[in-house]
């Protein structure tokens, strides 16, 4: 079995767990992450997007909303190409309860969250897709975030500093030293099938609503709250600011213009499993009703794709739903709480807090390692930050100036060629899904239609040519890693050239599978809101692979990935395979 | 006045139309768009697969005979051997008369088995001629030549695939510049870039030193738009080997040449083909729609006609409409649809489930006249008729019958609405 030692290991690579190995590196710390899947595959990728004010707790939970607005500040500078100002603005429809609106805004000026009340004629100027009956509208410092490009970009900012980011790489096994202490973890390498063994003082629990599951191989409680919620996007950005019901959270009460879509959110559904993530009929018919109410008529929207995510939300003995729950942050000091040294779990919190998140708990382990280094954290500037916000606008630009238009791949998200091609020589790549969140290939109308076939053609193209190129200086994925701005991965003028280096390609599975896996993966979203124009393009994207292709009779037809049964669980709870005795 | 008035220019309104203008009748067809054949492989798939079957039928005209016991209301059921038979034999003299010939396999009624853009086998009935090298039955290796840089079409993939299936292939590319210049390249602009017999001839010469003798070469099906038979015959002669084509992501060229020739064809025989006409209203008296009316600018504009035939595609034609609350409507007449009660019946958890979604065998049931019908069995309008992708109890796209049901429904929709 093969060993690591370091100084923290943390478990989870989503913002919170890929936060904490961003501060701990730059505290000179030694730190290694393990990720079972692909970085933000849980639920900091499965989230509408939106960067808190801090508005949507200001009356329910204000020291959450006092948290949301400081951290606001900073990511806005930190991360600053990965955040769009839309502004958001707080919407009292004639339903809601009419006290409310005052409360909000006295609770904001009390916390300090601009907020401005506006005129509901200048709010309909802005957005005039916006119900016309709003009594009151408020305006607040909302934006929306890229949780994929984020995190990446912090991944890249820790690994530059030291870290070493392991994605792919299940932890199986806290270790314990005796009754007393947490030394690190046995991990499996999904991919190379190996058991390896990391070894740490310190060890932080950061898999979100996984944590309880982690906790548990090492026989220690925690109930994480899993509360599922379910998203809706539309076709197009059919508003330009964040749209919020101005009242208390509830189910619905969102919508979020983020990229190229409008995501309508959320429900809240206690769930006894973090991947339980079959979305039910109610939850459609809920999204398109409230949305009715933000935007009238929106229920009658093109939708692309619906999907849940699974919020890792904690409340010590608590019982009750999870849309009660508090949104706060909680660490667990496992040595405080259960005599168990050597082990710390972050817990609660909102996208928006991630980097405070991995701030208080470097704090807490730096006391126990006993190393006195300060959080820089919220004056670093992550790579990226010197490109700006990146939108599909300025790909436009660039696909004309380098008449690239031939080089496309995906039309809808105007990814050519080359960016797909770099994407997968600098990142293991085990399913088209993760050059998805690299990229955003097949994130538009078709949802993969074109190009699941075009990439999994030039991937195996690229197999092809390394095999015929045998090379003596193969550099290692983490030196090229280093090297890789994963800012300039998203601009189709940075990636004019095909890859040069002769990285060993990490890809795995047969062409076959990959286009299996992405167009199975793509369906479980689709699923649920698959009616009108959708259905039409579904259909044809079915005479391409069925009719035209015969892909479901290719070669290797039951080979399966890591991914596969992930991908075949339901995407919606109705469907026609519960008539034949439950799915499959 | 227009005696039949045919909604839909896919290969169902064609054929429909086609027969009835070659009986002699006045005829005029109006479509909003084009049809599936546009984004198909542009051979003539009959039948392939059975609904939850994984093993393919060698023999589709049999296999009918089991499809009329198990679904009785199958459109190939409605219709039986002989008329199955004759529109088949129709559709292959009137395929051979604009140009562009089809044929089957060598044993009368096999399935043929053909390279897909992806390297799998998949079965059809009748191929373009440019199709018919590549059968899989054969054992001549293949050299698949494709153009670096083309996003539709990936030789090394089929060249994979093919060798896994214990077929001998092997992959090769020539320059795209070799045919173009031009920086946004689709297939079809590569196909009327062939074209020009300058820049086949270029293109057949460094094709040449490609091939080794015995080879036959299987290139993406752009080999010519308006001058195909020529460009195919030329590579043959100037390559001395033999060419198939295989097709390629949508749009379709081997599908818009039929299109197109079909067209060409109807204008020969006195038949409009209106496109961009998007049917808004129509007006029936008793049990006859007297005329429909499609949008245009200024003020809609009225068809009158003494007879309708409904071509217009299922859901992926824009035939048949759905929304977020499960209801499903036939979008020119309302006419009562067979489908799926609620929309938690409408899929199946897996894209590739071989039973296929039950939503899209949803559809227009017709008597045995291809009339559309109510629930009870009666026949809703005098002289309405339907055919193609919109009838119902049948997945043309899963049952790989998507030309196979356009030409036999469209050409035996035309017979019945002509006898009347």
């Amino acid at each position: 079995m093969k060993f690591i030692e370091t100084q923290i290991l943390v478990i989870g690579g989503g913002a919170t767990g890929t936060g904490i190995a961003w501060d701990a590196a730059l505290r000179g710390l030694r730190v290694v992450l393990v990720e079972k899947r692909d970085l933000t595959h849980g639920t900091t990728g499965r989230y509408h997007g939106l960067l808190h004010s801090g508005g949507r707790y200001v009356v329910k939970d204000p020291h959450s909303a006092s948290e949301c607005i400081a951290e606001n500040r900073i990511l806005r500078k930190t991360h600053a190409h990965c955040i769009e100002d839309t502004g958001g603005f707080f919407v009292a429809t004639p339903e809601d309860d009419g006290d409310y609106p005052d409360q909000f805004r006295a609770a904001c000026q009390h916390i300090g969250i601009p907020c401005e009340e506006i005129s509901i004629a200048h709010a309909r100027k802005r957005e005039p897709l916006m119900n016309p009956r709003a009594a009151r509208v408020f305006g607040v410092p909302d934006g929306a975030a890229d949780s994929f490009q984020a995190t990446h970009s912090t991944a890249q900012a820790a690994r530059q500093a030291g870290a070493r980011i392991l994605n792919y790489h299940e932890v199986t096994q806290l270790l314990r030293d005796g009754d007393q202490r947490v030394v690190g973890a046995r991990v499996r390498d999904v991919a190379r099938g190996e058991d390896i063994e990391i070894r740490a003082p310190m060890t932080i629990n950061a898999a979100g609503a996984w944590a309880g599951l982690i906790a548990q191989t090492a026989g220690l409680r925690v109930d994480v709250i899993p509360g599922k919620g379910a998203m809706l996007a539309v076709n197009h950005r059919i508003v330009n600011t964040v749209l919020n019901r101005c009242k208390m959270p509830d189910d619905g009460d969102i919508i979020v213009p983020i990229h190229t879509v409008a995501v309508l959110g959320t429900t809240d559904e206690r769930v006894a499993d973090p991947e339980h993530l079959t979305i039910e009929p109610w939850e459609i018919e809920l999204l398109l009703r409230e949305g009715d109410q933000l935007v009238p008529g929106i229920s009658r929207a093109r939708f692309v794709r619906a999907w849940a995510g699974v919020r890792p939300l904690y409340q010590e003995h608590y019982n009750g739903a999870s849309r009660d729950a508090t949104r706060d942050l909680t660490l667990l000091d496992h040595h405080a709480r259960d005599g168990v040294a050597g082990l710390l779990t972050i817990l609660g919190g909102k996208w928006t807090t991630f980097r405070l998140m991995a701030e208080i708990t470097l704090n807490k382990a730096c006391e126990y390692l006993g190393a006195q280094k300060p959080c820089i954290t919220a004056h670093t500037v992550v790579p990226g930050v010197e490109h700006g916000h990146y939108w599909l606008g300025h790909r436009l630009h660039e696909v004309e100036e380098n008449h690239l238009q031939s080089e496309l791949i995906c039309e809808c998200e105007l990814v050519t060629r080359a960016m797909l091609e770099n994407a997968a020589r600098q990142h293991p790549t085990f399913s088209l899904d993760d050059l998805r969140r690299d990229v955003r290939l097949g994130m538009g109308p078709c949802q993969g239609g074109f190009c699941t076939y075009r990439a999994a053609g030039i991937l195996q193209s690229l197999v092809v040519s390394q095999q015929s190129s045998v090379s003596s200086e193969q550099s290692s994925v983490n030196s090229a890693a280093e090297e890789w701005n994963v800012a300039e991965m998203q601009s189709p003028a940075h990636n004019l050239q095909p890859p040069t280096s002769n990285l060993p390609l990490p890809i795995s599975n047969s062409p076959n599978l990959l286009l299996r896996d992405f167009l199975q993966e793509r369906w479980k979203g689709l699923l649920p809101i698959l009616w009108g124009r959708q259905l039409k393009q579904e259909r044809l994207d079915e005479l391409i692979y069925l009719g035209l292709m015969n892909a479901p009779h290719l070669p290797d037809a039951h080979a399966t990935s890591a991914m596969s049964e992930f991908y075949a669980r339901p995407g919606i709870a109705a469907t026609a395979d519960a008539d034949a005795g439950g799915a499959q | 006045m227009t005696e039949l008035v045919v909604i839909g220019a896919g290969l169902a309104g064609l054929i429909a139309a086609t027969r009835a203008a070659q009986a002699g009748h006045q005829v005029k067809i109006i479509a909003k768009g084009l049809g599936a054949t546009h984004w198909h492989a542009g051979s003539v798939d009959l039948l392939g697969y059975f609904p939850n079957e994984t093993v393919a039928i060698q023999r589709p005209l049999d296999a009918m005979r089991d499809i009329a016991r198990v679904q009785p209301q199958h459109p190939y059921a409605l219709l039986g051997d002989a008329q199955i038979g004759d529109a088949l034999k129709n559709f292959l003299a009137l395929a051979r008369a604009i140009g562009l010939p089809y044929s089957g396999a060598n044993q009368d009624g096999d399935n043929l088995w053909l390279p897909s853009p992806v390297g799998a086998a998949r079965p059809t009935f009748l191929a373009p001629r440019a199709q018919r090298a590549g059968e899989l039955s054969r054992t001549e290796p293949m050299l698949i030549v494709g153009l670096r840089g083309m996003r539709d079409f990936y030789p090394e993939l089929i060249a994979e695939n093919l060798g896994k299936q214990g077929h001998r292939a092997r992959a090769a590319f020539l320059p795209l510049d070799l045919i173009t210049d031009r920086r946004d390249i689709t297939t079809v602009q590569l196909a009327y870039a062939l074209d020009d017999p300058a820049r086949r001839e270029k293109f057949a010469s460094e094709l040449k030193k490609l091939a080794q003798s015995g080879e036959r070469i299987g290139l993406p099906a752009i080999l010519g738009m308006d001058a195909h038979a020529d460009t195919f015959d030329e590579l043959q002669a100037q390559t001395g080997a033999e060419i198939f084509e295989i097709p390629t992501l949508p749009p379709s060229v081997p599908g818009i040449r039929l299109t197109n020739a079909l067209r060409n064809h109807l204008r020969e025989l006195g038949a409009r083909v209106d496109v961009n006409m998007d049917v808004i209203a129509f007006h029936a008296e008793g049990a006859r729609v007297l005329w429909i009316e499609s949008e245009a600018s200024g003020r809609p504009l009225k068809h009158r006609a003494e007879k309708f035939l409904l071509a217009t595609g299922g859901i992926i034609g824009g035939g048949i409409n759905t929304d977020h609350t499960g209801k499903i409507w036939e979008t020119i007449f309302g006419l009562p649809l067979v489908a799926p009660r609620e929309r938690g019946q409408w899929f199946r958890a897996r894209f590739f489930d071989p039973a296929g979604h039950p939503i899209f065998r949803a559809g227009i049931p017709v008597n045995r006249e291809f009339q559309p019908i109510d629930a009870n069995g009666a026949r809703v309008f005098a002289n309405v008729w339907a055919a193609g992708g919109t009838l119902a109890h049948c997945d043309p796209i899963l049952e790989r019958a998507l030309e196979g049901i356009a030409i036999t429904t469209g050409s035996a929709a035309a017979c019945f609405a002509g006898r009347k």
